[in-house]
Protein backbone atom coordinates (compact mmCIF):
# COMPACT_ATOMS: atom_id res chain seq x y z
CA UNK A 1 0.00 0.00 0.00
CA UNK A 2 1.37 3.74 -1.02
CA UNK A 3 1.17 6.86 0.59
CA UNK A 4 -0.54 8.10 -2.55
CA UNK A 5 -3.55 9.07 -3.03
CA UNK A 6 -6.31 8.76 -5.91
CA UNK A 7 -8.89 12.09 -6.60
CA UNK A 8 -11.65 11.89 -8.98
CA UNK A 9 -13.35 14.96 -9.79
CA UNK A 10 -15.85 14.49 -12.63
CA UNK A 11 -17.15 18.32 -14.51
CA UNK A 12 -20.38 18.31 -15.97
CA UNK A 13 -22.67 20.55 -13.99
CA UNK A 14 -22.22 23.41 -11.68
CA UNK A 15 -22.13 20.95 -8.95
CA UNK A 16 -19.36 19.27 -10.22
CA UNK A 17 -17.64 22.30 -11.09
CA UNK A 18 -17.23 23.67 -8.17
CA UNK A 19 -16.48 20.51 -6.30
CA UNK A 20 -13.93 19.76 -8.48
CA UNK A 21 -12.90 23.29 -8.64
CA UNK A 22 -11.98 23.17 -4.63
CA UNK A 23 -10.50 19.62 -4.63
CA UNK A 24 -7.37 21.20 -6.47
CA UNK A 25 -6.85 22.51 -3.04
CA UNK A 26 -6.55 19.30 -1.77
CA UNK A 27 -4.55 18.69 -4.38
CA UNK A 28 -2.25 21.46 -4.09
CA UNK A 29 -1.89 20.60 -0.91
CA UNK A 30 -0.66 16.92 -1.15
CA UNK A 31 2.14 17.75 -3.91
CA UNK A 32 3.20 20.45 -1.34
CA UNK A 33 3.89 17.27 0.99
CA UNK A 34 5.40 15.16 -1.14
CA UNK A 35 2.46 13.34 -1.69
CA UNK A 36 2.07 11.38 -5.12
CA UNK A 37 -1.31 12.21 -6.38
CA UNK A 38 -3.45 10.43 -9.12
CA UNK A 39 -6.17 13.17 -10.65
CA UNK A 40 -9.03 11.44 -12.54
CA UNK A 41 -10.89 14.83 -13.58
CA UNK A 42 -13.31 15.05 -16.60
CA UNK A 43 -13.39 12.26 -19.07
CA UNK A 44 -11.09 10.25 -16.79
CA UNK A 45 -13.33 10.00 -13.94
CA UNK A 46 -14.16 6.61 -15.73
CA UNK A 47 -14.80 3.25 -13.93
CA UNK A 48 -11.83 1.86 -15.91
CA UNK A 49 -9.69 4.06 -14.89
CA UNK A 50 -10.46 4.06 -11.18
CA UNK A 51 -9.95 0.65 -11.36
CA UNK A 52 -6.67 0.37 -13.26
CA UNK A 53 -5.50 3.04 -10.50
CA UNK A 54 -6.33 1.79 -7.41
CA UNK A 55 -5.31 -2.16 -8.50
CA UNK A 56 -1.78 -0.91 -10.01
CA UNK A 57 -1.02 1.97 -7.22
CA UNK A 58 -2.26 1.35 -4.59
CA UNK A 59 -3.39 4.62 -2.97
CA UNK A 60 -3.95 4.37 0.41
CA UNK A 61 -6.48 7.25 0.38
CA UNK A 62 -9.20 7.86 -2.27
CA UNK A 63 -11.30 11.26 -2.05
CA UNK A 64 -13.96 10.95 -4.30
CA UNK A 65 -15.85 14.12 -5.47
CA UNK A 66 -18.94 13.62 -7.37
CA UNK A 67 -22.61 12.60 -7.41
CA UNK A 68 -24.34 9.76 -6.07
CA UNK A 69 -27.21 8.07 -4.14
CA UNK A 70 -27.29 5.24 -1.51
CA UNK A 71 -25.90 3.05 -3.09
CA UNK A 72 -22.89 4.71 -5.47
CA UNK A 73 -20.44 6.75 -6.39
CA UNK A 74 -20.19 8.64 -9.85
CA UNK A 75 -17.74 9.43 -12.41
CA UNK A 76 -17.69 11.83 -15.47
CA UNK A 77 -21.24 12.32 -16.63
CA UNK A 78 -22.51 10.04 -14.07
CA UNK A 79 -20.70 6.85 -15.43
CA UNK A 80 -20.57 4.44 -12.14
CA UNK A 81 -17.52 4.52 -10.02
CA UNK A 82 -18.04 2.52 -7.25
CA UNK A 83 -21.47 0.64 -6.20
CA UNK A 84 -22.37 -1.77 -3.68
CA UNK A 85 -23.07 -5.26 -4.89
CA UNK A 86 -20.48 -4.71 -7.92
CA UNK A 87 -16.85 -3.68 -6.81
CA UNK A 88 -16.99 -1.64 -3.81
CA UNK A 89 -14.34 -4.24 -3.39
CA UNK A 90 -11.96 -2.06 -4.67
CA UNK A 91 -11.66 -0.05 -1.57
CA UNK A 92 -10.80 -2.15 0.49
CA UNK A 93 -7.59 -1.60 3.00
CA UNK A 94 -8.37 2.37 1.94
CA UNK A 95 -9.51 5.27 3.47
CA UNK A 96 -12.59 7.12 1.65
CA UNK A 97 -13.57 10.53 1.60
CA UNK A 98 -16.68 10.70 -0.03
CA UNK A 99 -18.16 14.26 -0.94
CA UNK A 100 -21.34 12.84 -3.04
CA UNK A 101 -24.79 12.49 -1.67
CA UNK A 102 -25.83 10.37 0.40
CA UNK A 103 -23.19 7.51 -0.18
CA UNK A 104 -23.02 6.96 3.47
CA UNK A 105 -26.09 5.47 4.10
CA UNK A 106 -25.29 1.98 1.86
CA UNK A 107 -21.96 2.13 0.15
CA UNK A 108 -20.24 3.33 3.12
CA UNK A 109 -21.34 0.50 5.42
CA UNK A 110 -20.75 -2.18 2.59
CA UNK A 111 -17.14 -1.09 1.83
CA UNK A 112 -16.38 -1.29 5.17
CA UNK A 113 -18.06 -4.38 5.72
CA UNK A 114 -15.77 -5.72 2.51
CA UNK A 115 -12.86 -4.66 4.40
CA UNK A 116 -12.39 -0.67 3.59
CA UNK A 117 -10.33 0.37 6.72
CA UNK A 118 -12.55 4.01 6.66
CA UNK A 119 -15.01 5.58 4.79
CA UNK A 120 -15.95 9.01 5.83
CA UNK A 121 -18.87 10.41 4.11
CA UNK A 122 -22.50 12.09 3.64
CA UNK A 123 -26.07 10.33 4.77
CA UNK A 124 -28.13 12.51 3.37
CA UNK A 125 -27.38 14.88 0.31
CA UNK A 126 -24.79 17.42 0.62
CA UNK A 127 -26.20 20.84 -0.24
CA UNK A 128 -24.35 23.65 -1.46
CA UNK A 129 -24.91 27.76 -1.95
CA UNK A 130 -23.14 29.55 -4.45
CA UNK A 131 -22.87 32.64 -5.89
CA UNK A 132 -24.07 32.50 -9.55
CA UNK A 133 -21.84 35.01 -10.89
CA UNK A 134 -18.84 32.99 -9.58
CA UNK A 135 -20.03 30.05 -11.54
CA UNK A 136 -17.27 30.46 -13.88
CA UNK A 137 -14.31 30.89 -10.89
CA UNK A 138 -15.54 28.93 -8.30
CA UNK A 139 -12.54 29.08 -6.00
CA UNK A 140 -13.60 32.75 -6.05
CA UNK A 141 -17.03 32.21 -4.12
CA UNK A 142 -16.85 33.54 -0.46
CA UNK A 143 -19.93 31.31 -0.23
CA UNK A 144 -19.17 27.98 -1.78
CA UNK A 145 -15.72 28.44 0.50
CA UNK A 146 -17.64 27.81 3.37
CA UNK A 147 -18.85 24.50 2.38
CA UNK A 148 -16.05 23.08 0.42
CA UNK A 149 -13.56 24.63 2.77
CA UNK A 150 -15.36 23.04 5.36
CA UNK A 151 -15.56 19.65 3.62
CA UNK A 152 -12.19 19.65 2.42
CA UNK A 153 -10.64 19.29 5.96
CA UNK A 154 -11.65 15.81 6.08
CA UNK A 155 -8.74 15.36 3.00
CA UNK A 156 -6.15 18.18 4.01
CA UNK A 157 -6.61 16.66 8.10
CA UNK A 158 -5.99 12.98 6.83
CA UNK A 159 -3.17 14.26 4.17
CA UNK A 160 -1.21 16.30 7.92
CA UNK A 161 -1.21 12.76 9.56
CA UNK A 162 -4.36 12.64 11.24
CA UNK A 163 -6.95 9.94 11.96
CA UNK A 164 -10.32 9.22 10.01
CA UNK A 165 -12.40 10.17 13.62
CA UNK A 166 -10.11 13.31 13.97
CA UNK A 167 -10.45 14.43 10.60
CA UNK A 168 -13.68 13.91 10.14
CA UNK A 169 -14.16 16.39 13.59
CA UNK A 170 -11.85 18.48 12.28
CA UNK A 171 -14.15 19.21 9.36
CA UNK A 172 -17.24 19.36 11.65
CA UNK A 173 -15.41 22.48 13.89
CA UNK A 174 -14.51 24.06 10.16
CA UNK A 175 -18.26 23.97 9.52
CA UNK A 176 -18.99 25.29 13.39
CA UNK A 177 -16.85 27.46 13.06
CA UNK A 178 -18.78 28.71 9.12
CA UNK A 179 -21.83 28.92 11.05
CA UNK A 180 -20.96 30.93 14.01
CA UNK A 181 -19.27 33.42 11.92
CA UNK A 182 -22.54 34.17 10.08
CA UNK A 183 -24.70 34.07 13.38
CA UNK A 184 -22.24 36.34 14.94
CA UNK A 185 -20.89 38.85 13.11
CA UNK A 186 -22.13 41.61 11.07
CA UNK A 187 -22.50 39.90 7.64
CA UNK A 188 -25.21 40.50 5.09
CA UNK A 189 -28.70 38.96 5.33
CA UNK A 190 -27.66 36.91 1.74
CA UNK A 191 -24.57 34.92 3.26
CA UNK A 192 -26.45 34.40 6.76
CA UNK A 193 -28.99 32.86 5.01
CA UNK A 194 -26.35 30.07 4.08
CA UNK A 195 -26.71 28.31 7.92
CA UNK A 196 -29.72 26.43 7.02
CA UNK A 197 -27.77 24.23 4.95
CA UNK A 198 -24.09 24.04 6.76
CA UNK A 199 -26.09 22.66 9.52
CA UNK A 200 -27.45 20.34 7.52
CA UNK A 201 -24.02 18.94 6.21
CA UNK A 202 -22.71 18.97 9.22
CA UNK A 203 -25.25 16.75 11.09
CA UNK A 204 -25.28 14.38 8.12
CA UNK A 205 -20.96 13.48 8.30
CA UNK A 206 -20.33 10.29 9.42
CA UNK A 207 -17.26 8.20 9.91
CA UNK A 208 -17.12 4.62 9.46
CA UNK A 209 -14.59 1.76 9.86
CA UNK A 210 -11.69 1.71 11.70
CA UNK A 211 -11.68 5.46 13.59
CA UNK A 212 -8.01 5.20 14.22
CA UNK A 213 -6.73 4.36 10.82
CA UNK A 214 -4.28 6.86 9.30
CA UNK A 215 -2.79 7.60 5.40
CA UNK B 1 -53.54 18.39 7.89
CA UNK B 2 -53.73 22.12 8.63
CA UNK B 3 -50.22 21.72 10.85
CA UNK B 4 -48.82 20.49 7.18
CA UNK B 5 -50.22 23.80 5.62
CA UNK B 6 -48.68 25.94 8.23
CA UNK B 7 -45.46 23.71 7.72
CA UNK B 8 -45.14 24.76 3.85
CA UNK B 9 -46.48 28.53 4.47
CA UNK B 10 -43.88 28.64 6.77
CA UNK B 11 -40.93 27.09 4.64
CA UNK B 12 -42.17 29.31 1.35
CA UNK B 13 -42.02 32.50 3.87
CA UNK B 14 -38.24 31.57 4.43
CA UNK B 15 -37.03 30.72 1.41
CA UNK B 16 -38.05 33.91 0.04
CA UNK B 17 -35.25 35.53 2.52
CA UNK B 18 -32.51 33.63 0.27
CA UNK B 19 -30.49 36.26 -1.77
CA UNK B 20 -31.41 36.15 -5.51
CA UNK B 21 -27.71 36.13 -6.65
CA UNK B 22 -27.20 32.71 -4.62
CA UNK B 23 -27.90 29.41 -5.86
CA UNK B 24 -28.61 25.98 -4.60
CA UNK B 25 -27.24 22.57 -5.39
CA UNK B 26 -28.98 19.99 -3.75
CA UNK B 27 -27.06 16.51 -4.92
CA UNK B 28 -28.17 14.57 -7.83
CA UNK B 29 -31.58 17.07 -7.98
CA UNK B 30 -29.27 19.70 -9.48
CA UNK B 31 -28.81 23.08 -8.70
CA UNK B 32 -31.44 25.92 -8.22
CA UNK B 33 -32.58 28.99 -8.10
CA UNK B 34 -34.77 30.83 -4.77
CA UNK B 35 -37.79 30.54 -7.28
CA UNK B 36 -37.74 26.89 -8.65
CA UNK B 37 -36.82 25.97 -4.63
CA UNK B 38 -40.08 27.97 -3.87
CA UNK B 39 -42.19 26.33 -7.02
CA UNK B 40 -40.90 22.98 -5.90
CA UNK B 41 -42.39 23.85 -1.95
CA UNK B 42 -45.75 24.88 -3.67
CA UNK B 43 -46.12 21.43 -5.88
CA UNK B 44 -44.93 19.38 -2.61
CA UNK B 45 -42.72 17.76 -4.92
CA UNK B 46 -39.79 15.12 -3.90
CA UNK B 47 -37.65 18.22 -4.03
CA UNK B 48 -40.31 20.10 -1.89
CA UNK B 49 -40.48 17.66 0.84
CA UNK B 50 -36.84 17.36 0.87
CA UNK B 51 -36.41 21.37 1.17
CA UNK B 52 -38.95 21.22 4.52
CA UNK B 53 -37.54 18.27 5.78
CA UNK B 54 -34.16 21.11 5.39
CA UNK B 55 -35.82 24.05 7.00
CA UNK B 56 -37.81 21.87 9.63
CA UNK B 57 -34.35 20.33 10.82
CA UNK B 58 -32.93 23.58 10.79
CA UNK B 59 -35.83 25.22 13.22
CA UNK B 60 -35.36 22.26 15.47
CA UNK B 61 -31.68 22.37 15.98
CA UNK B 62 -32.10 26.01 16.78
CA UNK B 63 -34.99 25.28 19.15
CA UNK B 64 -32.37 22.60 20.65
CA UNK B 65 -29.31 25.49 20.74
CA UNK B 66 -26.68 25.66 17.87
CA UNK B 67 -23.27 24.41 18.31
CA UNK B 68 -20.71 26.24 20.43
CA UNK B 69 -17.89 24.39 20.86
Amino acid sequence: MSKAILVTRPEYDYTTRFISAWAVKVIDFAKSKGTSVFDLSKERATKREFESIVEKKHPRFIFLNGHGDDRMVTGQDEEVLVKCGENEKVLKSRIVYALSCRSAKELGPESVASGADAYIGYDEDFIFMYSNEKRLRPTEDKTAAMFLESSNQVAMSLLKGNSAQASHLSSRRAFIRSIQKLLTSKVAQEDSSAVRYLVWDLQHQVCLGNREAKI
Amino acid sequence: MENEQEIKELVIARLKTLPNNKDISIGSSGEFSKDELIEAVENEDQLGKKLIEVEMNFLRTLKDGLYYE
